[in-house]
């Protein structure tokens, strides 16, 4: 009997998917995402292109937090950064949506240059204080300069035209988070079986190791800085078009610790952790509503009153929860369920 | 000149709740090696406690300034005691996240017991306006910078001559041989969750008898950051310094090149301390560079 699922080889650890029950979900979940914008009412489109964004922002955050081992804070900032850098050129200059796109991934990866530079040299939490800190300055910045980026009351963003197609309709606007999400994905599972992504691991898993082993570390943390910044930047971009709105208010600070939240839940350093904790997050509120209306009136006037704290409150006692009870996160149940289905009716 | 006064003056108010708050940061820090990210909330709640007790008594300032302080150290030792110790083992990554999740849970669920609206805190003795050689100020922020001289002279004492001062410095440099050397690492790590409870407790009531009372109270913790990271993160005395000197100069930048510039300032401050001198004015070098 099967004791465990070990990679005996280095190609099986550079292959991207292991075995064909791998590639059978893959080929079910790229389905379903084609099928959706026909099948889905308004309602669960707008919820699951909600997930998606908030998905391509934790796989971000998950390069640096889950694979790197670095904690952010700085989630709002960068994904503030990524929706002006794509709203300034197309809306207010005429650029191409497609140059927006790339801007929106490169301004916050210049800006956590600036941030990580100082910051990545020293051990410890000194990259969490430090990335709150340009959450913080990135959005009063904004607000310094109303020439640009028009200040408080922000930037208009229609829907693109990307290669000449017009993202339309709300099925128009799932089909190109979706792709946006697949792309990020494939360029996460390439970067994390590639020299670079190795080099993170080592530097999670033990930083004094890996520099015996030759890495570089202020190089490659600031390479991972980089690399998620980049891909929570266009997680903002995204999120500035579902909103078709860019202002400061619009990327509340909440929206950190929401991505922090997912990694957590879903379980560290897992894409698919990742994925999952966005569906969580992003449905917990949803469910909680439903939940809350069924208790009557009053409830129900507390939950539309107080939307945003209601929220505060569940990602907070989700993310303690979690950490106490199940820190590997629904991946971790996900892999007891699969070794209690393999073992059965044995423990181990 | 009268400008630059009134700008050192509340400069000084200012930065004496920030250095209460970072001594609280400093003090945890250094009894527990653990950053405690809901401090600024933790005050906040205080200062809502204070000003409901104040609201029942008529704006008692014995009772309300006795209820809060005990209020306080109740709330930290049971948060401590619930929420922080169970997770004492776990990686440091876990354990700070743990405290960001406090910070969440006690920023909104504020708004959801309480509200979001501005308040007066109605305690007339605080909010008196005193005449200091032709600088008005109000009776709060003279009381804020006193608690901080009070803070600092009390900590040096402790940890100079208290045993159980003693027992924090032995923790903090090394906790397993300290608890070999039958300290008990557990209660000095209580002691110093209760100690933080009040220092922010008195700096968040005192903020909000002196500007006002509102949920944005917690941004009072984040903005206490660069003040601990001035003067060092396991500096406490240290911390209360760079409190003062984080207030003046946002005062003074707010005051002489932008409003906007003045939220920011302290964020700055961070970023270029990090560069120069990552372990403070006067923490400890043993913050490792890579």
């Amino acid at each position: 009997m099967r004791s465990g699922f070990y990679k005996q080889t280095i190609a099986e650890h550079l292959a991207l998917t292991d075995s064909w029950t791998q590639r059978a979900w893959i080929a079910v979940a790229l389905a379903a995402l084609a099928t959706a914008p026909f099948v889905l009412d308004t309602y669960l489109l707008t919820l699951v292109t909600l997930m998606m964004i908030t998905a391509v922002g934790g796989i971000g955050l998950n390069i640096l937090t889950g694979w790197t081992g670095l904690i952010s804070l700085g989630q709002t900032g960068f994904m503030v950064l990524g929706a002006y850098g794509y709203a300034i050129p197309v809306e207010t200059w005429g650029w191409d949506p497609l140059a927006g796109f790339l801007l929106a991934g490169l301004v916050p990866a210049a800006a956590s240059v600036l941030v990580g530079i100082p910051s990545l040299r020293l051990t410890g939490l000194y990259l969490a204080i430090t990335t709150l800190a340009s959450a913080f300055i990135v959005v009063h910045l904004v607000l310094e300069f109303p020439g640009l980026t028009n200040g408080a009351s922000g930037i208009f963003v229609n829907r693109p035209t990307v290669l000449g197609w017009t993202v339309f309709t709300d099925q128009d606007l799932f089909r190109l988070v979706a792709i946006f999400l697949v792309l990020t994905i494939l360029g996460a599972l390439n970067l994390r079986r590639s020299r670079i992504g190795r080099a993170w691991f080592a530097i999670r898993d033990k930083d004094d190791a890996a520099r015996v082993m030759g890495v570089d570390l202020r190089t490659y943390k600031l390479y991972a800085f980089v690399a998620s910044s980049f891909v929570v930047g266009l997680s903002g971009a995204l999120y500035g078009i579902f909103l078709s709105f860019v202002t400061v208010d619009g990327f509340p600070f909440l929206l950190s610790i929401e991505a922090l939240a997912m990694l957590i839940v879903g379980g560290m350093g897992s894409i698919a952790g990742a994925v999952l904790g966005a569906v969580f997050l992003v449905g917990l509120p949803e469910v909680v509503s439903m939940v809350f209306s069924a208790f009557g009136d009053s409830a129900r006037a507390l939950l539309s009153t107080g939307a945003h704290e209601v929220k505060g409150v569940l990602y907070g006692l989700v993310i303690i929860g979690f950490l106490r009870l199940q820190p590997e996160g629904l991946m971790g149940l996900w892999r007891d369920a699969q070794r209690v289905w393999t073992l059965w009716p044995l423990r181990y | 000149m009268n400008y630059l006064i009134e700008l050192l003056v509340s400069g000084l108010a200012v930065g004496a709740v920030y250095g209460l708050i970072a001594m609280s940061f400093a003090i945890i820090f250094k009894a527990t090696g653990l950053l405690n990210f809901a401090q600024g909330e933790m005050g906040m709640i205080t200062a809502y406690v204070a000003f409901s007790i104040a609201s029942a008594t008529d704006g008692n300032p014995w009772l309300t300034a006795a209820g809060a302080i005990v209020f306080s150290v109740l709330f930290a030792l049971a948060v401590e005691r619930i929420v922080i110790r169970p997770m004492v083992d776990e990686p440091i990554l876990a354990r700070i996240m743990t405290t960001i999740g406090l910070a969440v849970i006690f920023r909104s669920g504020t708004m959801l017991v309480w509200d979001a609206l501005p308040h007066d805190m109605g305690l007339a003795a605080g909010s008196a306006l005193v005449d200091l050689g032709g600088v008005r100020v109000r009776g709060a922020q003279i009381g804020v910078v006193v608690a901080l001289a009070v803070a600092v002279a009390a900590m040096l004492a402790f940890f100079r001559y208290s045993r159980f001062g003693i027992a924090m410095r032995a923790v903090a440099s090394d906790d397993a041989t300290a608890r070999l050397m039958g300290v008990k690492t557990a209660r000095v790590q209580q002691a110093a969750w209760g100690a933080a409870a009040v220092m922010s407790g008195i700096a968040g009531a005192l903020f909000a008898i002196a500007w006002e009372l509102s949920p944005s109270l917690y941004a009072l913790g984040l903005k206490s950051f660069p003040a601990t990271i001035l003067g060092g993160l396991d500096s406490v005395v240290g911390s209360a310094f760079g409190g003062v000197v984080i207030g003046i100069t946002e005062n003074l930048v707010g005051g002489y090149l932008s409003p906007g510039l003045k939220e920011v300032a302290g964020f700055v401050i961070i970023i270029a301390i990090l560069m120069v001198r990552p372990y403070g004015l006067f923490g400890e070098k043993r913050i490792e560079r890579l």
